[in-house]
């Protein structure tokens, strides 16, 4: 079998895709994965594809008018996920897309699809979380927030926080995969990388809390019924791992 | 009415005024998609954002607090009644903005949600409530959501201010017939709960057809399937609406109220002209109402179809239930020591989401024969083991209406079976990847003509099978009482030791 890998961005993966499909060895045969690659196998061949954008523009070109952006789109949003055989499922649904069209999508009965299907709802459910549970704290009149999810979420956020903030300036970090948003007042958002030296003096602004931070805990603490207490439930509906910057959290 | 401490700070009145309004259950933020405006703060998204859980379990949506606790009532059930001795607290129109706005900025809230106890007069309360939403909605240019409750008593102008300015209005009903009413709650009266419910619904309605949209609220979209759900043509006699001319059913619980049917049904315009001209629709989101559960003698039956009556003649988008939690003690209430009703209110709000999105009816669930719900299974369950005939329905041919039926098939697996079906067989093992629950459909359906396993239609079988999956289900929600103790032969079975 042959294995082709590539880096976690999109034109990197549609680069990789283009090189599976063009090299003719049969789709049984070839095998696509993300790095890094925790352990190589014994006996298949590994090409590593380094990220082209004509050839990445083909592909998305390719899916926009011989499938649909509709299909376009579900799978570009998919790409982000963290699961790590995430770029071989959106090979394999690509391959359905191409012989049936964008109704593929809703072909349950093909494994990748309904394996699509799975990483979608979980990384619906991932990016609402984000949405949910971001706290921003206040910086000279400006907003900055800390999140670290396991997918590379952050561009999902944008149009949200915009619309909901669209006269305050505000700033989302991704800790994890350092990476950030910005927003100007009355501005569109922007993407940017980070340096680490900008993630660590990013990082102080969680210490800055104000009199509105502590009145929340208050109102958190207060709006609980202890006769009702059920710390299962919540667990359930705010996974601990989603609580990392939360403030509420903090004092527990 | 007045402060013996005035120089409370405000995060002493938030904690004062947030516990005094958490028994409230109402924190929803949804019903309406509005998109932010530069220069303004928020938008509403239709699905609802929660952004907290309380170490209840409960969302934290909204900021949900009293504008007051002073009250002048003295509902037996409160904890902020006349009679109580408790610290008392009230906001200014500034602090309550000001806590909004910032918390929101925060994302902490997606909204406020505002009630309060009675300050002077019902009409003197509801003016301040007013008051403290225009300062939001104008000076401090608040977009987001905003769920006020009505104050009955309150006069029609102060109504309709307040739907101007809030996105959700809503009126508790907190207990379903004027006999419970009249002996826990002395100052309370249906005629002036239910009035202004109707008048709040027929505005709403006014408000939506001069937009040019359907006079009733949207539902869920899986009732366009059902032709027979409560909000199905045929279940509203083909009436488009009938604010005002039908009480038939709330009437026969709560009587006496004949004088509502002449009554005119719409509220007089608002007591601020400046309301008119903020351009914003009267409660977009709709209107929803409480009950309180098990604080007086009303079954099952009672409440739920009080609750689809609630539906389909005032055309709410929500009725809560409130698990009755003792504070106060009386005479005419329920001993403090009582447990919470918790697996009571699960069984309701399971039959509230039967009626909402799966077309059943609350005569269907329930009879005057059987008035309460089954502690030990759901009542889908329920019903589908009452009509054993129907059953085994075949996955690749029912209609939507039959899936729905089907014990462990929900709306969105009916959606994905649907739209499957269209490119082929369905199998056991999809179905269980579709997020359809086998563990309780595999008695009601067949894939292909086949069952799951051999299994017997038989009521007392699945029955049994179905309780004992249930049965660690209902102890986590109920919690359990009893202790286990070491079975003993000679008192558990009367044995006699023989002497000698």
């Amino acid at each position: 079998m042959t294995i082709y890998s590539c880096e976690h961005e999109w034109e990197a993966m549609l680069t990789c895709i283009y090189e599976a499909w063009t090299s003719r060895k049969g789709q049984q045969n070839i095998r696509l994965v993300l790095e890094p690659i925790e352990q190589y196998t014994l006996f298949d061949e590994y090409i590593h594809v380094d990220a082209d954008h004509e050839k990445a523009v083909k592909v998305m070109d390719a899916i926009n008018q011989k499938i649909s952006p509709f299909f376009y789109r579900e799978i570009a949003f998919c790409s982000i996920a963290y699961e790590p055989y995430i770029l071989d499922n959106i090979f394999r649904v690509l391959l359905l897309g191409f012989a049936y069209g964008e109704q593929a999508l809703n072909m349950v009965q093909y494994e990748a699809v309904m394996d699509n299907r799975k990483i979608r709802k979980r990384l619906g459910m991932e990016v609402e979380h984000f949405k949910e549970f971001i706290r921003f704290h206040e910086v000279a009149g400006r907003y900055v927030a800390h999140i670290e999810p396991k997918s590379k979420l952050i561009l999902t956020l944008g149009h949200a926080f915009m619309d909901r903030m669209p006269s305050e300036h505000w700033m989302i970090v991704d800790d994890v995969h350092m990476e950030a948003i910005i927003h100007p007042m009355n501005q569109d958002y922007y993407y940017r990388k980070l340096n680490e030296e900008e993630l660590e003096q990013l990082l102080h602004t969680e210490e800055a809390n104000d009199e509105y931070t502590d009145m929340w805990k208050t109102f958190f603490d207060a709006i609980a019924i202890e006769q009702r207490a059920n710390y299962r439930c919540q667990r359930n509906l705010f996974p601990i791992w989603t609580r990392k910057h939360v403030v509420e959290f903090e004092h527990n | 009415m007045y402060d013996l401490q005035t120089n409370l700070t405000l995060d002493e009145k938030l904690e004062i005024l947030a516990d005094a309004a958490k028994y409230d259950v109402a924190c929803t933020s949804s019903g309406v998609d509005r998109a932010g405006k530069e220069g303004m703060l928020g938008n509403s998204r239709a699905c609802g954002v929660c952004h907290s859980f309380a170490a209840d379990g409960r969302c934290i949506s909204l900021l949900k607090i009293l504008m007051t606790n002073h009250c002048t009532y003295d509902c037996k059930y409160c904890k902020n009644r006349k009679s109580n001795d408790v610290p008392r607290a009230t906001f200014t129109p500034d602090e309550i903005c000001q806590l909004t706005v910032e918390f929101y900025k925060r994302n902490y809230i997606e909204g406020l949600f505002l009630s309060s106890g009675i300050l002077q007069n019902p009409d003197y309360t509801m003016e301040k409530i007013c008051e403290a939403l225009r300062l939001l909605r104008t000076k401090y240019k608040f977009n987001g959501y905003i769920h006020v409750k009505a104050i009955p008593g309150a006069s029609q102008e102060l109504l309709y201010s307040a739907g101007l300015l809030a996105d959700r209005i809503s009126i508790n009903m907190e207990l379903p017939t004027q006999e419970s009413l009249g002996k826990l709650a002395p100052n309370k009266t249906m005629t002036n709960i239910i009035k202004p419910m109707n008048q709040i619904s027929s505005t709403i309605a006014n408000h939506r057809l001069a937009i040019g949209k359907n006079a009733r609220m949207e539902r869920a979209g899986i009732n366009d399937h059902l032709v027979n759900s409560i909000f199905g043509k045929a279940a509203m006699n083909g009436q488009d609406m009938i604010f005002g001319e039908n009480y038939a059913e709330i009437e026969s619980s709560t009587g006496g109220l004949e004088e509502l049917k002449r009554d005119n049904s719409k509220l007089y315009l608002p007591a601020e002209r400046m309301d008119l001209n903020l351009k914003r629709p009267f409660a977009p989101a709709g209107q929803s109402t409480q009950m309180i559960i098990g604080a007086s003698g009303e079954s099952d039956f009672d409440l739920i179809r009080t609750t689809q009556s609630l539906y389909q003649s005032f055309d709410l988008k929500r009725v809560f239930f409130s698990g009755y939690i003792p504070l106060n003690e009386d005479s005419n209430l329920p001993a403090l020591d009582t447990p919470v009703p918790l697996l009571r209110e699960h069984r309701l709000y399971q039959a509230d989401w039967l009626l909402r999105f799966y077309g059943f009816h609350a005569e269907e669930l329930l009879s005057e024969e059987k008035p309460n719900f089954d502690n030990r299974i759901d009542p889908k369950c329920d019903w589908a083991l009452r009509h054993l005939d129907i059953f085994p329905v075949e996955i690749n041919k029912a209609s939507y209406d039959t899936l729905l039926r089907v014990p462990g098939i929900g709306p969105t697996s009916v959606k994905r079976i649907m739209s499957a079906r269209r490119y082929g067989k369905i199998t056991f093992p999809m179905l269980k990847k579709m997020g359809v629950v086998l563990k309780r459909a595999q008695y009601f359906i067949t894939c292909n003509g086949q069952m799951l396993y051999k299994i017997p239609i038989e009521e007392r079988f699945i029955l049994n099978q179905l309780t004992d999956m249930e049965r660690a289900n209902t102890i986590k929600i109920e919690g359990s009482n009893q202790t286990a103790t070491q079975m003993n032969l000679f008192t558990d079975f009367g044995l006699q030791t023989s002497v000698g």
